[in-house]
């Protein structure tokens, strides 16, 4: 991390992923202009669930990855999904000897969601893993 | 405290000094911009940066319009003054078939690159320009990479990933924006 430098919260520095709010629409994948998100999925059925429910199918899944070695940081992504599974995180902290290692899967992209700031993530939002009272976590070590 | 440019004061400094040539004044995502007759551009650039005190050159860059045009558009800024960092856009658009405006170089010597990339990628010739060699894109390169009906060959070579179809059903073949039917473009045709 670049230590002590100021980032203002609008910084585009990383794309995070909720990836519990992600229904596999491909939308992000469509919009994006640099054809920079690969996204893989399968079909599962899943039992009725309640009273009067019904046996359905859900999409499930299997990758979720962003090329920043290919992304201009437009943003059409996270303006573009529905489904609030989308995020800017001002953390530039991810730079690489290789380009390849800019490929960043779904569990980093899903670590950066502590990074954003918590006004931009919808109200209500609990994240598995989060500590109880769905404090967000703040980058970095507690003040005192 | 610093305050973005009004309108107002943006027509006050450019309609005395271009009259017609000042086509329209307006406010897009904040910032106050004008419409320039492409012959007065020159002058308009110059009056906004005597004028208003924008001695800060930002960028320059085109857009492709289609039928309407090849837009220049240059972001100007306040370095000092009770507008510090706040700035204006000054647009013009030249004619399709033979692009043309005035260089600003003698203006603002930092706008040399910013029109070298405009007229490599758009074809935008700058009247004046000292040199308008190429500046990213390779010797011999054939094109204008920013037009809109520039086919971007990588895109042709390369699967596109929203072809991916979630339910796992195939459907016919969706192409991206942009990218030509097979056979139409490239080396299925010139292969033939
Ligand atoms: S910010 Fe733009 S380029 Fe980057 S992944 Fe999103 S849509 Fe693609
Ligand atoms: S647009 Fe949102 S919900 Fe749809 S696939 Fe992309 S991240 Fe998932």
């Amino acid at each position: 991390m670049s230590g002590g430098y100021p980032q203002p919260e609008r910084s585009r520095g990383v794309i995070a992923l909720v990836e519990q709010n992600c229904t596999v629409c491909m939308l992000c994948v469509r919009e994006c202009p640099d054809w920079c998100i690969e996204i893989d999925s399968h079909v599962e059925r899943k039992p009725a669930e309640g009273p009067g429910g019904r046996p359905h199918s859900v999409h499930v899944l299997d990758r979720f990855a962003i090329d920043y070695g290919l992304c201009m940081y437009c943003g059409i992504c996270v303006e573009a999904c529905p489904f609030d599974a989308l995020f800017w995180a001002p953390d530039p902290g991810y730079s690489a000897l290789d380009v390849r290692d800019l490929v960043h899967e779904r569990d980093r992209l899903g670590e950066w969601v502590k990074d954003v700031p918590p006004g931009a993530l919808p109200a209500g939002l609990e994240l598995p893993g989060a500590s109880e009272g769905s404090q967000p976590a703040a980058g970095g070590p507690a003040a005192d | 405290m610093s305050a973005p440019f009004e309108e107002a004061v943006l027509r006050a400094v450019l309609e005395p000094a271009l009259g017609e040539g000042l086509l329209e004044v307006g406010t897009a995502t904040g910032t106050a911009y004008a419409d320039i007759a492409p012959h007065r551009w020159h002058d308009a650039v110059g009056a906004a940066r005597d004028g208003l005190g924008l001695a800060w050159f930002d960028w320059l860059a085109g857009v492709d319009e289609l039928e309407e045009g090849l837009r220049v558009v240059v972001s100007l800024l306040a370095p000092d003054g009770a507008h510090r960092g706040h700035g204006v856009l000054l647009r013009t658009l030249a004619d399709r078939s033979a692009p043309q405006v005035p260089s600003l170089v003698d203006l603002f010597a930092g706008a040399a690159w910013h029109e070298r990339e405009a007229h490599e990628m758009f074809g935008i010739d700058f009247a004046g320009h000292p040199g308008l060699r190429p500046l990213l894109l390779p010797d011999g390169f054939d094109g204008h990479p920013l037009r809109k009906d520039f086919v971007l060959a990588s895109r042709v070579a390369r699967p596109w990933p929203g072809e991916h179809e979630p339910s796992g059903r195939s459907r016919r073949r969706n192409l991206p924006p942009g990218v030509p039917e097979p056979g139409t473009w490239g080396a299925g045709e010139a292969g033939s």
